[in-house]
């Protein structure tokens, strides 16, 4: 359920304030005016507050909101009274004391990254304030693949926009796309029925296979360990190519739909795709022992990169990283949309927030996702679709759990189309987190503790 | 350790790789311009066991000036048209550009008008064409092994 209130200037940072008391910061958004919007959890749903004018900050009271208010100041010139200083985020401008935190003081020097990387990586630049190896602060600039997927959705039937929200990352494709359909339904007076609640979740499971299977892969590969790297990113192979054989996509492109089933399985594939998961769930196993037992593995992960629980607390992290953390959150425990009923959010053996512990939470998350689609997969799939008698409403949100974290979407329609669309994915989320993480850590340790959140910049972008 | 050059050792076996017959070499700098990280994946996924690219000769190198071929993944963004004119020029001649993906080619591109700068094309000049949505691994390095030129 989703409470839309509209809220006065004056009352916003109050109302804002009880609203954190009952439920987490999901997001923020400004709309043409400048219009802004905050969504909240609450108990049973989503509270989603409106201010149809410029808005103070709120960034004192939920410091995940940091980049939401910058965005929103870059996108539609939204003010945010308080937010001192509203560096730009989106815009690049030349002068580096318009964005980066100034860190002065003897022997402190900068180290500028990309946006080009060394590797095959996406385009982001990181400035690094360092003494000696050791990193004080790190400021991150993205938006180098900013294309304005979200502008050039406005104006399209809720089904035509689809595509910009789904290409706005490979990788969390599947995600985005039903938290945009769910949205979507939620506005519409839709909800999926227990048919298309199972196909969206096997699609969502899937995604998470593959994707944990590339971020140990790639944990290995930033250790120097070849034999790790190799097997995993085999078995991703393996799995992208199940993807390609059930779905026509490696990256299960086109399987999810707005108010209609889109994949179905018939008994043949099903039972051979069943069998062929169990496989891949007994190489990854045998994969993980073999690295969680390795001295040479572990002992370049422990105790590198900790993110405290109270920093990933305050910073509102989600996601493996959040878990890795002790924060016990996952929107799978929350989905009533999706096929996850009696889902428990997996821990690490110690949540101490450090690279060892947000590896072991993938191999952890890994299984369960493997066991868990055994169990979706155990019913013949027809494809399902939508019921209706809900009240439509011209908000809708949407939340999915993401391979990196929650990913919470919000489409407002107008006239039947699309009048805004926001997508805050697990990494835009995440991306603060990784920043803060890096601070008091050696410089040569920020390409293994960034693997270790394995965040997507095309997600944060857009 | 043992496991898994075990389990190595018999992909290895399972996988019918071509017997790399061509000479010469490769060198690939690759440039996000802007991508959904879909022709990343499949870039990356050409050095796993199943395509194996280095033994062809063809590998990924840290820096544009060590490269002979310019991957590009992306629609160019208005961000990325700099970087990517400034790495182009960093390669020493003779440089081939590739355009990886539908994007690059401008074919399907998603995205408002303002914060596009492509297609590549109109940037830099495209002398190898990878179509797809992302290309999978089988193309780009068919794609790749093509550019080495006959035997």
């Amino acid at each position: 359920m989703i409470s839309v209130e509209t809220i006065r200037p004056d009352e916003w940072r109050r109302t804002c304030e009880l609203a954190l008391e009952e439920g987490r910061f999901l997001g923020l958004y400004t709309v043409e005016g400048p219009g802004v919007r905050a969504l909240f959890s609450a108990p049973g749903g989503v509270r989603a507050l409106r201010c149809e004018s410029a808005a103070p900050t709120i960034v004192d009271l939920a410091p995940g909101a940091g980049w939401d208010e910058r965005e929103g100041h870059d996108l539609h010139g939204a003010a945010f009274a308080g937010h001192e200083p509203l560096r730009p985020l989106l815009a690049h401008p030349s002068e580096l004391e318009t964005w980066t935190v100034p860190v002065r003081g003897e022997d402190s020097y900068q180290v500028a990254v990309g946006p080009i990387h060394a590797g095959v990586i996406e385009s982001g630049h990181f400035r690094f304030h360092v003494v000696g190896e050791r990193i004080l602060h790190l400021d991150v600039r993205l938006f180098y693949k900013h294309r304005g997927l979200e502008r050039a959705a406005e104006g399209h039937a809720p089904a035509l926009a689809l595509p910009y929200v789904a290409r706005a990352c490979a990788a969390c494709a599947v995600a985005n796309s039903v938290a945009y359909a769910q949205a979507c339904e939620a506005a519409l007076g839709l909800r999926a029925d227990a048919e298309l609640a199972r196909a969206r979740t096997i699609l969502l499971e899937l995604e998470r296979v593959y994707n944990h299977l590339h971020d140990i892969g790639a944990i290995c590969a930033g250790v120097g360990f070849a034999a790790g790297n190799m097997l995993f990113a085999s078995l991703k192979e393996q799995a992208q190519r199940l993807n390609l054989r059930i779905a026509g996509h490696r990256f299960l492109f086109g399987q999810v739909a707005v108010a209609t089933g889109a994949f179905a399985l018939h008994a043949v594939e099903r039972d051979r795709l069943r069998e062929e998961l169990a496989d891949l769930r007994g190489a990854a196993a045998r994969g993980w022992r073999e690295l969680r037992f390795n001295d040479s593995v572990q002992d370049r992960l422990a105790g590198i990169g900790s993110l405290s629980n109270a920093d990933a607390q305050r910073l509102g992290t989600v996601g493996p990283a959040a878990r890795a953390s002790g924060v016990r959150r996952d929107v799978r425990t929350e989905s009533p949309e999706l096929a996850y009923a009696g889902f428990a959010a997996a821990a690490p053996h110690e949540p101490v927030g450090d690279i060892a512990a947000r590896i072991e939470l993938r191999a952890v998350e890994l299984d369960v996702s493997l066991a868990l689609l055994d169990d979706l997969l155990a019913h013949p799939l027809a494809g399902g679709g939508t019921i209706g008698g809900a009240v439509p409403a011209d908000v809708g949100v949407g939340r999915v759990e993401s391979p990196r974290g929650e990913t919470v979407c919000a489409v407002e329609l107008r006239g039947g189309a699309v009048a805004r669309v926001h997508l805050r994915t697990g990494s835009y989320s995440n991306w603060p987190s990784v920043a803060a993480t890096a601070a008091g850590q050696l410089l040569p340790d920020f390409p293994l503790i960034n693997k270790s959140f394995e965040l997507c910049y095309a997600c944060a972008d857009r | 350790m043992f496991v898994l050059l075990r389990e190595l050792a018999r992909l290895r076996r399972e996988i019918a790789l071509p017997v790399p017959v061509r000479r010469g070499s490769l060198a690939l700098r690759h440039v996000d311009a802007g991508s959904c990280n879909g022709c990343e994946h499949e870039l990356g996924a050409v050095a796993n066991p199943y395509y194996d690219l280095q033994q062809f000769g063809l590998s990924i190198v840290a820096s544009p000036r060590h490269a002979d071929v310019l991957l590009v993944t992306g629609p160019v963004t208005t961000r990325m048209a700099g970087p990517l004119r400034t790495a182009y020029e960093a390669m020493p001649e003779p440089r081939l550009v590739a355009a990886l993906g539908d994007c690059a080619l401008g074919c399907d591109v998603l995205g408002s008008a303002e914060e596009l700068a492509g297609p590549l094309e109109s940037i830099l000049p495209v002398d190898i064409r990878i179509p797809g949505c992302p290309p999978p691994p089988e193309r780009i390095a068919a794609a790749l092994l093509a550019a080495l030129g006959p035997r």
